[in-house]
C-alpha cells in the first residue's frame, strides 16, 4: 500500500510537476535567481525549491528530470525483463540437456563470430542469416552444445565485468548519448539477476506433471514454454521487474553522477546531484531535492514489489 | 574433486573472456593514450615519439598476444637484474628463477602497474572487509530485532527504514554522511586516506559505513524472514518451553538456518567489493582499486585498466567458487 | 516503554537533522595572525604547508609533467635563465649571456661555485649533458620539439648523431647554444623547466627511477616523495643565493578535496588555500577579514569557443562574428568570479603583449542578429523562426567549469538562432574529436601559456603551421596568410615596440575574423593566512613560493588571539 502511494506520488509529480512549475527548466534567470553574493537563491515563493548554480528553477528541473528518469527506468526495465526472461527460461529449460546445433548453423555462427572479431559487422550479419537458414534446413544430428552452460557463463562474464567500462564502451559505440542510449545501456546490462532467478524457477516448474504430460503429447517446446512455463514463472517475474525499476532509477543516477549519462542541460536527478554537491554547505536544497526524489521513488518501487509479492505468492511472506 | 576441477576450468574461461573483451573495448575506445600521456598541449611530433615508446604503434593482435605472454611468466628471481623484467611482480621463487606477474608500466604514472596495484589492493581489501562486516552486523541485528516482535511498530519501523536507506544510491548516502559527520560535526575526516594507522582507521569509517548502510537492508530482510519462519517451529517452542533463554535459542537454532543465504550474499558482495567500490571510493577519495580503475579509464591508461579488470574478475569469480563450496560443505542437503 | 524509546530515537534524529541542515552556523574561522608587524624583515625557518586536489605524475624536468609538478620542479631545478617578477627573462644560474651571429648564437656564462644538491659544482658539461638527456629520442619528453630550432636537433633525435651539435661547452663555465634561425622566443623557451641542469646521478639517459636532483633552492630528501600522498622538499643549504630560501621546507599533500582543504586551512594546518568551490570562494570574497588576503595570479590560461572554419556553418565569418557578439561573458564569469577574467581578445590583461586598445569582441545581441542577417540566416527572436536550420553538435567533457559554460553558451546561441546540442564525452575522446579537421564544428578550446610571451598564444592556436592531421591545436583550423606572415615576422623581430605592434595587429585580425569567440581567462586564486609573508603572484610560475617566509605565532596563542589582525 505504501508502495502504491509512493509510486503514485512520484508519477503524479512527474506528470503534473512540469505543468505546475511556471518556469522554464532550461533558462537561467540572472536577475531574480541570483542572490546579491552571486550564489543561487534559496526556496521562496517565486522559486519553490530555489535555483541552481546556473540560476534555473530547481522545482521545474526536478519535475522534468522525474519524467525522464521514470521513462528511462521503465523502458530499461522492460528491455532487461525481456532479455532476462528469454535467457532465464531457455537456460532453465535446457539445464542438464544437450541440444544439437545443426552443422550448417554452427558453421554460420562461428563465421559470424569470426567476422565480428575481424571488425566486419556486415559480413557477420550475412553469416547469421546463413546460420538461421541452416537451422531451418537440416535436422539430423549436429554440434552438441550445452546452451544452459554457455548462457550462464555469459552471465558470469558480464557479472564479473566492470560496469563502468561496459557502459563507456556501449556509450561510445552508439556514439550519441540520448535517453534512448541510456535505457538501452541499462537494459542491456540489467538483465543478469532476472535471468538467474527465472532459470531457477523454470527448473522447478519443468518437473511439474502436466508439463511432462504436454511433452508426452508431443506439443512443440515453444508452445509449452509460452502457455505453461511462462504463467508459472510470471509471479516472480513481475515482482523482480517492479523492484528492478527502482534499481534502474539508481543506475541512471549513477551514470549521470559518473559523467557518462545524459548530456546537459537536460536535467536528470543524478546530474542535479552532481552539480549540487559542491554547494552542499551553502545551498543544501540543491542536493536535498534530487536526493529525496531518488530515495522516494526507489523506495516506492521496492515497497510496491514487496506488496506484489505478498499478494501474488502468499506462501513466501 | 572433479567438480572443483570443472569449476576452476570454467573460472579460467570466464576470466579469459572478461579480460579479452576488456582488452578489445580498451583498444576500440576513441582517444589517444599517447596524447593523454604526453599532455593536452604536447606537440604532435612529441606525441608520436611517446606513442612508439609506449609500444602503441604495434598492431592490436601483437599487443594482445604480448599481454597474455607477459601476464604470467618465468623470469629471474631479482627483477632489477634484467631491465626486461623491471615492471614485473615476483610472486614465488624456485631456485634462481621465479614466477612473474607483469601488468606492464603505467602510461601515466611511469611506474610498474603491479606495484601500484599492490599498494592499493590492501586498502580496497580493508574497505571491503569493513563494509561487509558492517553490513552483516547492522543487517543481522536489525533483522533479529524485527523478527522477535513480528508486526510490532519496531518491526515495521526497522523494515521500512532499512529499505529506505537501501533505496538511496551509495553516493547519496556517502554525501549525507560526509556532510553531517565530517562537515558539520567534524567528528571524522571528510575523505582521503591519512598518514598513520590511526588516521587510516578514521578515514575508513565513513566509506565503510556508507557501504554498510547500503547493503544492510538486504540482510535485514533475509534474517527477518528466516527467523520469523523458524521461530514458529516446534523445536523452538520446545526449547522455549524448557526454559532456555530466547537469545540462546535464537543463536543456536534459528540463526543457523539463515547462515547459508547470508553467507552466500556476503561472499558475493565481498568479491564485488574487492574489484573496488567505484562510486564509494570516488566520493571519499579512498585510494583503492575502484579509484584507480576510474582514473585509468578516464586517462586511457591501458595497462592500469587491464590490471584492474584482471583483479576484479578474479575476485568475483573466486568468491563465487568459494561461496559455492563453502555452502555445499555447510549444507548436506545440497547435492 | 516501546513508545518512549521510539520517541527518544525520533528526538535524536530530529536533533541530528537540525545540526545537519543548519542548526549551527557554518561560518568561516577568523584568520590566524602573524607574529610581527607588516614591515618586519623576512625570517628564516619554518615549513609551508600546501595541499592540492591533484596528484603529481613525475618530478623529472625531462619527463611528463603537469601543473602541480611544475610548481615543485621550479623549486627543485634552477635553470640558466628564469622568468623574473615581471615575466621577462632574467639571469639565474648563468650570470650573463651574449647574443651573437645575428641572434643565432647564445653564449651563457655560468656562475662559478654553484653547488648542486649532491654537492658537486655545476659545470658547462652538466648543462650539455642535461640538454642531451632531455632531448634524447628515448626520453618521454613532451616538450622536446620546442627545441627543434637548435642546430643538430633533427640529427640527434633521429639517432643519426650521438651528440647534439647545437649545445656545446667551452671550458668549464661557458655554454653555447646555436640556433638554425633567429628566434625571439628562444630565451623564454629556455626558461621552461625542460633543459634545466640535473645532477650527474641522472646519467646520460632518462630512467623512471631517478631521484630528482638539481641546483634549485630546495632539494628532495630521502623518502620525501610519497607517490599519490605527499611531497616534502627541504632547503638546499648550498643554494647559490646565500640568503635564500627562507623556508626550511615546503610540504604538499595531494588528492585533498576542496572542502577538506578549507577545513585544514581554517585550522592552520594549511597555510595557503588554492582550490576552492564556488560557494566557499564567494564566502571568502564576501568576508571583510579574508578579502585582503586573497591573491589573484595572472591569467595564464585562455579559453574560447572555437569554431571550425572548415565546417558549416562556421566557414562563414559572419556566423562566427555573430557567435562572438552573442555570448555574454559576464554570465560566464558569474560562475567563479575570483578565478575568471572576461576575455575580449586573445591576450589577457596583465600578460606581456596585452594591448587595451584592441577593439575586441563584446556582447551585443543586436549586432549578433545583424551578423546573422548578413550571413543569410536571419533570426526573429520574437517568433523564434529562422536561424541556422540544423542543430550543431558541441562536444564537452564533464570536468571543471566546462559543463556549466556550455549550458550558458547554449542559451546565448539560441537567442540568435543557432541551436547547439551538448554531448558529453570523456576527456580523451574530446581531445580526439576536437583535434580532427572534421571532428567538431564547435567546441571549447583552452590553452595555458607555456612561457610568458605573446607567441606562446598566437603561434600554436591560430597559425597554419599548427594544423596537423595527427592532432591540431589550431582547433578552429584557421588559416590566414596575412596573420601567418605577421606572427612569423613577430617571432623573429627583436625590437620590442615593433613586435608589440605586430601582435596588436594580429589580435585585431583574430577579433574580427573570430575563429574563436573569446570567452574568459582563468587564473589561480589563493587565500593565504596572514602569517604567510612574501607571497606574490608570479606571471609564469603558479603558486611560486620561493620567496615566501612564515611568521607564525605559537598555535595556542594564535587561537587565543583569534581574529586580531596585526
Amino acid at each position: 500500500m505504501t508502495g502504491v502511494l509512493a509510486v503514485g506520488a512520484v508519477a503524479a509529480f512527474a506528470v503534473l510537476g512540469p505543468l505546475a512549475a511556471g518556469h522554464d527548466p532550461l533558462a537561467s534567470d540572472f536577475v531574480n535567481g541570483m542572490a546579491p553574493d552571486g550564489l543561487p537563491v534559496g526556496p521562496s515563493a517565486r522559486f519553490l525549491l530555489g535555483t541552481d548554480r546556473l540560476f534555473r528553477d530547481v522545482f521545474a528541473r526536478l519535475a522534468v528530470a522525474g519524467r525522464l528518469s521514470l521513462w528511462i527506468a521503465l523502458s530499461a526495465t522492460a528491455i532487461a525483463t525481456c532479455i532476462g526472461a528469454v535467457v532465464g527460461i531457455a537456460a532453465g529449460w535446457l539445464e542438464g540437456r544437450r541440444a544439437f546445433l545443426p552443422w550448417p548453423a554452427a558453421a554460420g555462427l562461428c563465421g559470424a563470430l569470426a567476422c565480428l572479431a575481424l571488425g566486419r559487422p556486415g559480413l557477420a550479419c550475412v553469416a547469421l542469416v546463413a546460420a538461421a537458414i541452416g537451422w531451418r534446413w537440416s535436422r539430423p544430428r549436429g554440434l552438441p552444445v550445452n546452451l544452459d552452460a554457455i548462457l550462464m557463463r555469459l552471465v558470469d562474464i558480464l557479472l564479473a565485468f566492470p560496469f563502468l567500462l561496459l557502459v563507456m564502451a556501449i556509450g561510445t559505440s552508439v556514439g550519441h548519448t540520448s535517453a534512448v542510449t541510456v535505457f538501452l545501456t541499462l537494459g542491456a546490462t540489467g538483465w543478469l539477476g532476472i535471468a538467474r532467478i527465472l532459470r531457477a524457477k523454470t527448473m522447478q516448474v519443468r518437473t511439474l506433471e502436466y508439463i511432462d504430460a504436454a511433452r508426452a503429447l508431443g506439443r512443440p517446446t515453444l508452445g509449452i514454454l509460452v502457455s505453461h512455463v511462462l504463467p508459472n514463472v510470471a509471479g516472480p517475474l513481475i515482482v523482480t521487474a517492479t523492484m528492478l525499476v527502482g534499481q534502474m532509477i539508481v543506475a541512471d543516477s549513477v551514470l549521470s553522477y559518473l559523467g557518462v549519462g545524459l548530456s546537459p542541460p537536460t536535467p536528470t536527478w543524478g546530474r542535479m546531484l552532481l552539480e549540487g554537491q559542491d554547494a552542499l554547505a551553502t545551498s543544501p536544497w540543491l542536493v536535498a531535492a534530487p536526493g529525496a526524489a531518488i530515495v522516494l521513488s526507489v523506495w516506492g518501487f521496492t515497497m510496491l514489489g514487496e506488496g506484489l509479492r505478498d499478494a501474488l505468492d502468499p506462501h513466501d511472506a | 574433486m572433479s567438480r572443483l576441477v570443472h569449476r576452476l576450468a570454467w573460472s579460467f574461461v570466464v576470466v579469459w573472456g572478461v579480460v579479452s573483451i576488456a582488452f578489445a573495448i580498451n583498444d576500440l575506445l576513441p582517444g589517444d593514450p599517447a596524447r593523454m600521456a604526453a599532455g593536452a598541449q604536447a606537440r604532435p611530433a612529441d606525441v608520436a615519439r611517446i606513442r612508439s615508446q609506449l609500444g602503441l604503434d604495434r598492431p592490436p593482435l601483437a599487443r594482445y598476444g604480448a599481454f597474455w605472454r607477459r601476464l604470467v611468466h618465468v623470469g629471474p628471481r631479482d627483477r632489477d637484474s634484467d631491465p626486461a623484467h623491471a615492471s614485473c611482480l615476483v610472486v614465488a621463487g624456485i631456485g634462481r628463477s621465479a614466477v612473474h606477474i607483469d601488468f606492464g608500466k603505467s602510461f601515466q604514472l611511469h611506474q610498474p602497474v603491479g606495484d601500484v596495484v599492490c599498494a592499493r589492493i590492501g586498502r580496497t581489501f580493508a574497505l571491503a572487509v569493513a563494509g561487509v562486516c558492517l553490513q552483516l552486523a547492522m543487517g543481522i541485528a536489525a533483522g533479529l530485532f524485527a523478527a522477535l516482535r513480528p508486526g510490532s511498530r519496531l518491526d515495521r519501523g526497522l523494515v521500512a527504514s532499512s529499505s529506505l536507506v537501501a533505496s538511496a544510491p551509495t553516493f547519496l548516502v556517502g554525501l549525507l554522511l560526509q556532510y553531517v559527520l565530517a562537515y558539520r560535526l567534524r567528528w571524522l575526516p571528510l575523505d582521503g586516506f591519512g598518514d598513520t594507522i590511526a588516521e587510516h582507521a578514521r578515514c575508513l569509517v565513513l566509506p565503510a559505513l556508507t557501504l554498510g548502510l547500503y547493503g544492510a537492508g538486504y540482510y535485514t530482510r533475509i534474517v527477518r524472514d528466516d527467523v520469523r519462519v523458524s521461530i514458529q517451529n516446534d523445536w523452538v517452542r520446545t526449547a522455549r518451553a524448557k526454559g532456555a533463554p530466547m537469545a540462546r535459542v535464537v543463536v543456536r537454532h534459528v540463526l543457523r538456518n539463515a547462515v547459508i543465504p547470508v553467507l552466500t550474499a556476503a561472499g558475493l558482495d565481498f568479491g564485488a567489493l574487492m574489484g573496488g567500490a567505484v562510486v564509494t571510493e570516488t566520493v571519499f577519495r579512498w585510494p583503492g582499486l575502484g579509484d584507480l580503475s576510474v582514473s585509468g579509464a578516464l586517462n586511457r591508461d591501458g595497462p592500469v585498466v587491464l590490471a584492474c579488470v584482471v583483479v576484479t574478475s578474479v575476485a568475483v569469480v573466486a568468491s563465487n567458487v568459494v561461496v559455492d563450496f563453502v555452502c555445499a560443505a555447510l549444507d548436506p542437503r545440497q547435492r | 516503554m516501546m513508545r518512549s524509546r521510539s520517541a527518544a530515537v525520533l528526538a535524536a534524529a530530529a536533533a541530528f537533522g537540525c545540526v545537519a541542515v543548519g542548526g549551527c552556523e557554518d561560518a568561516l574561522s577568523p584568520p590566524l595572525p602573524a607574529a610581527h608587524g607588516p614591515r618586519a624583515q623576512p625570517r628564516r625557518g619554518g615549513t609551508l604547508h600546501l595541499a592540492s586536489f591533484e596528484n603529481i605524475r613525475g618530478l623529472d624536468p625531462a619527463g611528463p609533467t603537469d601543473g602541480l609538478a611544475l610548481q615543485a620542479e621550479h623549486l627543485l631545478f634552477a635553470g640558466l635563465v628564469d622568468y623574473g617578477a615581471d615575466g621577462a627573462v632574467a639571469a639565474d644560474l648563468a650570470e650573463r649571456w651574449s647574443v651573437e651571429d645575428g641572434g643565432r648564437t647564445y653564449r651563457f656564462f655560468l656562475r662559478e661555485g654553484v653547488r648542486m644538491h649532491d654537492g658537486e659544482e655545476l659545470t658547462a658539461d652538466d648543462v650539455v649533458r642535461s640538454a642531451e638527456r632531455a632531448l634524447h629520442p628515448s626520453t618521454p619528453n613532451p616538450n622536446a620539439s620546442y627545441f627543434a630550432n637548435l642546430a643538430g636537433f633533427d640529427a640527434y633525435t633521429s639517432g643519426a648523431s650521438e651528440h647534439l651539435s647545437g649545445v656545446t661547452a667551452e671550458g668549464r663555465y661557458v655554454v653555447v647554444f646555436r640556433l638554425n634561425e633567429r628566434d625571439a622566443t628562444f630565451l623564454p623557451v629556455l626558461a621552461m623547466q625542460t633543459l634545466r641542469p640535473v645532477c650527474k646521478t641522472a646519467g646520460a639517459r632518462y630512467v623512471d627511477s631517478w631521484v630528482p636532483c638539481g641546483a634549485g633552492p630546495f632539494k628532495l630528501p630521502e623518502g620525501g616523495w610519497r607517490r599519490g600522498t605527499s611531497l616534502r622538499l627541504v632547503r638546499h643549504e648550498g643554494y647559490y643565493r646565500p640568503d635564500r630560501p627562507y623556508l626550511d621546507a615546503v610540504e604538499w599533500t595531494f588528492r585533498v578535496s576542496f572542502a577538506a582543504q578549507r577545513f585544514r586551512f581554517e585550522d592552520g594546518e594549511l597555510d595557503l588555500l588554492s582550490d576552492t568551490t564556488q560557494a566557499d570562494e564567494a564566502r571568502f570574497a564576501a568576508d571583510a577579514r579574508w578579502r585582503p588576503l586573497g591573491i589573484s595570479e595572472s591569467d595564464r590560461t585562455v579559453l574560447g569557443e572555437s569554431m571550425n572554419t572548415r565546417m558549416p556553418p562556421f566557414d562563414n565569418p559572419e556566423i562566427r562574428r555573430a557567435v562572438a557578439a552573442a555570448i555574454d561573458r559576464d554570465h560566464y564569469r558569474a560562475l567563479k568570479p575570483s578565478n575568471m577574467t572576461v576575455l575580449t581578445q586573445l591576450v589577457p590583461p596583465g600578460v606581456p603583449g596585452f594591448d587595451p586598445q584592441v577593439t575586441g569582441q563584446h556582447h551585443d545581441l543586436e549586432a549578433a542578429l545583424e551578423h546573422m542577417r548578413r550571413a543569410g540566416f536571419p533570426f526573429d527572436p520574437v517568433t523564434g523562426k529562422g536561424g541556422w536550420p540544423s542543430p550543431i553538435v558541441y562536444p564537452l567533457y564533464d570536468r571543471g567549469l566546462l559543463s556549466y559554460t556550455a549550458q550558458l553558451l547554449k542559451q546565448d546561441l539560441a537567442r540568435i538562432g543557432l541551436r547547439i546540442e551538448l554531448e558529453i564525452v570523456s576527456f580523451p575522446t574530446f581531445l580526439a574529436i576536437q583535434q580532427r579537421p572534421d571532428g567538431a564544428a564547435m567546441s571549447q578550446a583552452n590553452w595555458e601559456m607555456d612561457y610568458a610571451d605573446p607567441s606562446a598564444l598566437f603561434d600554436p592556436l591560430f597559425s597554419t603551421a599548427s594544423i596537423g592531421e595527427g592532432g591540431s591545436y589550431n582547433t578552429a583550423f584557421y588559416s590566414n596568410p596575412r596573420f601567418d606572415d605577421l606572427v612569423g615576422r613577430a617571432r623573429r623581430e627583436s625590437d620590442p615596440a615593433a613586435r608589440r605592434a605586430m601582435y596588436r595587429e594580429a589580435d585585431e585580425i583574430l577579433c574580427d575574423d573570430a575563429p574563436w569567440a573569446f570567452a574568459y581567462a582563468y587564473h589561480g586564486y589563493e587565500v593565504r593566512q596572514p602569517y604567510v609573508r612574501g607571497f606574490a603572484a608570479q606571471p609564469v610560475w603558479s603558486r611560486d613560493v620561493s620567496g615566501v617566509w612564515v611568521d607564525r605565532v605559537e598555535r595556542g596563542i594564535a587561537r587565543a588571539l583569534g581574529g586580531v589582525l596585526p
